[in-house]
């Protein structure tokens, strides 16, 4: 009898689990009643999860839910979202630029209505009102200090033969200021085709996204990596034997823009998340993340240069826009 | 008689099934089962089993259909003229049978030398030689990067030996090699429970005739394990199919991409704005590769009409004794316990390229991954979900096992497919029939749908779990309460049910550690806040947090390794009794 009933033990366990479980698969119908938000990003988890902390407590009664993806993922999932009839994030935080151009063409984005807009540098901020950005994130070139001495200088520079098979590079399907980046590469004058080409034939290790790119620096596995810069400046700081060089022909950047998707319920709360983002405090929150902020008055983070001493690329967004895929489709095209 | 069965047979059968392995052709024996009244009437056991029936038509024939209506579309056959789709299906087929052989050979061996070897410590590298199996296979492979990255242990040590080899693990032979490192305890499980099956006296036969060991072994023992053989192969060769992490983690930065992770690429950043139904061709092709499958292992001799006899003959390994011991104790070093540590070491490391001293070492890691918004709710989402899949499962299970072993039907053959046929699908196969369902039941984008995905994934264990030992079980207690009064009905719950309550949460319990740790599925049917723990640490690794990732990584593979291990021991416990 002992025997049966020790065996029964585990089963008395189990439907409390099962209800509980119950109780946590939440349907999406009761977002509306309470006040939760809904935020697709690719921050990286650790990051939004600091963002987030940071938002609910100077905003009591607010849930925030995060989805985190590479960009290309959440690309993938807000198409498919809208063509089942209905997206249902309330704020986006991702990618580039052009991304938003083209949601605010189809109308998948509201007007924001924020008010730390007007300390922004009106680059970071939308004309029409759609997005503004919200971190200078620059694509640079980070080199393992164990195995190289010294930086690439330039962009130019990587097709060399010293570089042949040492390079890591994030894959621009996946990371979305990998497809900017080759947008941008294409339109510089004095990289274009010929360079692309040239760098794909010095057989780089196309990872999937930036950090495994910084990873793969850090541990020496690739010597030097085309790497967003927070990445590797974090990994230096952390004792890894990684550092930085801005290449002289230019530093592409995205800035990570921010904005409210028009089928939002939560239009007030999902505002205030994005004024969050760009307020003096989000700003020195990213600040501390190792970002360079979209506001004068934050700082720099540690080991960050000043950004009056970065060569940034400014193309024209709308070319970017319109040369993104076919730039990618020709990346892709070489790697084959 | 009877009871000698019982106690031959349901000491093994619990061993095998404690640890969610089916055995090839346990859902025959039931045919020799004595309990049949014909032209009785079975009162109330028509509820259970309509029940059952409506539970399985949604659970299994509703997303099967569903994959099925929409691969065979026109605009869905599409897909085959992609480059890139035939050249998946070859690494997939490629990597699957590669790494099913070497599964089988390796398991063979073991088997072999760990069942019947007069080698020392059996009891501890039995035990050893399965880890492989308690570790979730993505968790196996951040573990083997860890250990064969360019600066990982591995490749330092052999620099300092002036070796310049660049040991790496990523591509096609990795995934290959992977692969067959996390099936072969499948398959050595397999081999073995046929290997026990073998009586001795054909051993003993041609021994007294004057074989020496190694022609007994040749010429008696490998021939009649053959259909243990297959069976194993053909097991391991439907998981590989369809694992996730290792091609995902392995192959990709290589550009080795299986179907698998082209079905994650299309549905997680395709350019095409519909991508569903390219992906449900693709899980047609792999259902109809799976069915095909189950179909020719049905049709395998099963290998259990060998009747019972003594124990099979003690291998005497003679001088060979010692050097493979030591061959096994290599094995298991290298195999099962070195990759864990150099996944330790990343765990326990602040950063990538910090030299590995005792200073250096952190819990920071540990410490900030555990606690870390993402991760707690992932835990949370996958104990949750697990733990409802197991319920699901266990009652689910429980009645399909009663009326497979217990009530003979027409109907029952066809339930027994429906019940089994999910665990022979890759994950992927059942994860896109979810996703093709969940818009119609209104359960898009939430966690029930991976809890449906998860059920119907699971359910073969538990149904294995007890039908095994029910169908050894005389039916004569069930008889005394059909004197007694009892309704057919009452007389199953009040009777048998009881008895087979410890099996099946056996097999609950199987499900919840198995689902819990759980990655092919929940990364394709994954959610705002239905995020679970696999996911988490996929996420982590994929956004390049190694060292988080390394350090969740390493805890899943500490509770795996002690929980199965102590489920497992519990369950051989009760069996021996």
């Amino acid at each position: 009898m002992k025997n049966r009933l020790t065996a029964l033990a585990p089963l008395m366990l189990i439907p409390v689990l099962g209800l509980t479980a119950c109780a946590g698969v939440g349907t999406p119908a009761d977002a509306a009643a309470t006040k939760t938000l809904t935020v697709y990003t690719s921050e990286p988890q650790a990051k939004i999860d600091q963002v987030v902390e940071a938002f609910e407590k100077a905003n009591a009664g607010v849930e925030v839910k995060v989805f985190r993806a590479a960009t290309g993922e959440l690309k993938t999932r807000i198409a498919t979202e809208k063509q089942a009839g209905k997206i249902t994030a309330d704020v986006v935080l991702a990618a580039d630029v052009p991304t938003f151009e083209s949601y605010a063409a189809d109308g998948s984005l509201a007007k924001l209505d924020i008010e730390n807009g007007a300390d922004l540098d009106k680059k970071f901020v939308d004309a029409e009102g759609h997005w503004v950005g919200t971190r200078i994130i620059p694509t640079i070139i980070a080199y393992n200090t164990g195995a190289v001495s010294e930086a690439p200088a330039s962009w130019a520079s990587l097709t060399e033969d010293t570089y042949k098979g040492k390079i890591a590079m994030p894959n621009p399907d996946v990371s979305g200021a990998a497809a900017f980046n080759t947008a941008v590469w294409l339109q510089e004058p004095k990289l274009g085709k010929g360079w692309m080409e040239k760098l794909v034939a010095n057989d780089p290790t196309v990872l999937e996204s930036n950090g495994p790119v910084g990873q793969a620096v850090a541990e020496g596995s690739s010597e030097v990596g085309i790497v967003v810069d927070y990445v590797a400046r974090e990994l230096a700081a952390k004792g890894s034997p990684i550092a930085v060089g801005y290449p002289s022909d230019g530093v592409p950047y995205v800035s990570q823009p921010a904005g409210v998707f028009a089928d939002s319920a939560n239009q007030e709360v999902a505002n205030d998340f994005v004024d969050f983002l760009i307020s003096k405090e989000g700003q020195e929150l990213a600040v501390s993340q190792s970002y360079l902020p979209v506001r004068g008055d934050a700082g720099v983070p540690a080991g960050a240069p000043a950004l009056s001493e970065i060569n940034l690329l400014d193309p024209d967004q709308v070319k970017i826009a319109d040369g993104q895929k076919a730039a990618v489709d020709f990346f892709n095209s070489l790697l084959k | 008689m009877a009871f000698h069965t019982i106690e031959k047979t349901v000491p093994e059968q619990g061993r095998e099934f404690a640890l969610g392995v089916p055995v090839p052709g346990s859902g025959r024996r039931n045919r020799n089962l004595p309990f049949r009244r014909p032209g009785r009437a079975w009162g109330g056991l028509g509820m259970l089993r309509t029940v059952v029936w409506v539970a399985m038509a949604f659970l299994v024939g509703v997303p099967l259909a569903a994959l099925v209506l929409q691969g065979i579309q026109p605009e869905a056959r599409v897909v085959f003229g992609d480059p890139a789709v035939a050249s998946a299906a070859l690494n997939s087929v490629a990597s699957a049978t590669g790494s099913a052989l070497l599964a089988t050979v390796a398991g063979a061996f073991l088997a072999v030398v760990l069942e019947r070897g007069n080698v020392p410590s059996k009891g501890m590298l039995r035990w050893l030689v399965l880890l492989p199996f308690l570790i979730p296979p993505f968790i196996g492979a951040l573990a083997w990067m860890a250990l064969l990255g360019a600066n990982g242990p591995v490749n330092k040590s052999l620099q300092s030996l002036g070796i310049d080899a660049k040991l790496s693990i990523f591509g096609g032979w990795g995934v290959v090699f992977l692969l067959a490192v996390h099936s072969y305890p499948v398959a050595y499980l397999v081999i073995a429970a046929a290997l026990r099956r073998i009586p001795g006296n054909l051993e003993e036969a041609a021994r007294i005739s004057g074989a020496g060991t190694a022609r007994v072994l040749g010429t008696v023992t490998l021939p009649l394990l053959r259909p243990g053989l297959l069976a194993a192969f053909v097991l391991t060769l439907v998981a590989n199919l369809s694992d996730f992490g290792i091609p995902a983690l392995i192959g990709l930065p290589e550009r080795y991409t299986t179907l698998t992770t082209l079905v994650y690429r299309y549905l997680a950043s395709s350019t095409t704005s519909n991508p569903l139904p390219a992906v449900s061709a693709i899980g047609l092709v792999l259902l109809a590769l799976a069915v095909l499958t189950v179909l020719a292992q049905r049709r395998l001799p099963t290998g259990t009409q060998l009747g019972s006899g003594p124990a099979g003959m003690e291998l005497e390994l003679g001088r060979a004794r010692i050097p493979v011991a030591v061959l096994l104790w290599l094995w298991t070093a290298i195999i099962c316990l070195v990759p864990l540590l150099a996944l330790a070491s990343q765990a326990l490391l602040p950063a990538p390229g910090v030299a590995l001293t005792w200073e250096n070492l952190t819990l920071d890691n540990i410490i900030r991954a555990s606690t870390s918004p993402g991760a707690v709710s992932g835990i949370g989402n996958s104990i949750m979900l697990a733990g409802g899949a197991a319920l699901c499962c266990t009652v689910l299970g429980l009645g399909i096992a009663l009326l497979l072993t217990r009530d003979k039907h027409r109907s029952n053959p066809a339930l027994d497919v429906a019940a089994t046929l999910p665990q022979a699908l890759p994950g992927l196969v059942i994860a896109v029939g979810w996703l093709l369902i969940a818009p119609m039941l209104g359960i898009f984008n939430t966690s029930w749908v991976i809890l449906g995905a998860y059920v119907m994934a699971f359910l073969a264990l538990v149904v294995q779990a007890v039908r095994a030992p029910m169908a050894s079980v005389s039916s004569t207690l069930e008889e005394a309460a059909r004197s007694a009064g009892a309704t057919p009905l009452r007389a199953l719950l009040d009777v048998t049910a009881r008895l087979a309550v410890p099996a099946a949460v056996t097999g609950g319990v199987v499900v919840l550690l198995t689902a819990v740790r759980e990655l092919t599925i929940s990364i394709l049917l994954v959610a705002p806040g239905s995020q679970t723990l696999g996911v988490a640490i996929f996420n982590l690794q994929q956004s390049g947090d190694y060292g988080g990732a390394s350090a969740l990584a390493l805890l899943v593979a500490l509770v795996g390794i002690l929980g199965l291990s102590a489920t497992a021991a519990l369950a051989n416990r009760r069996a021996d009794k």
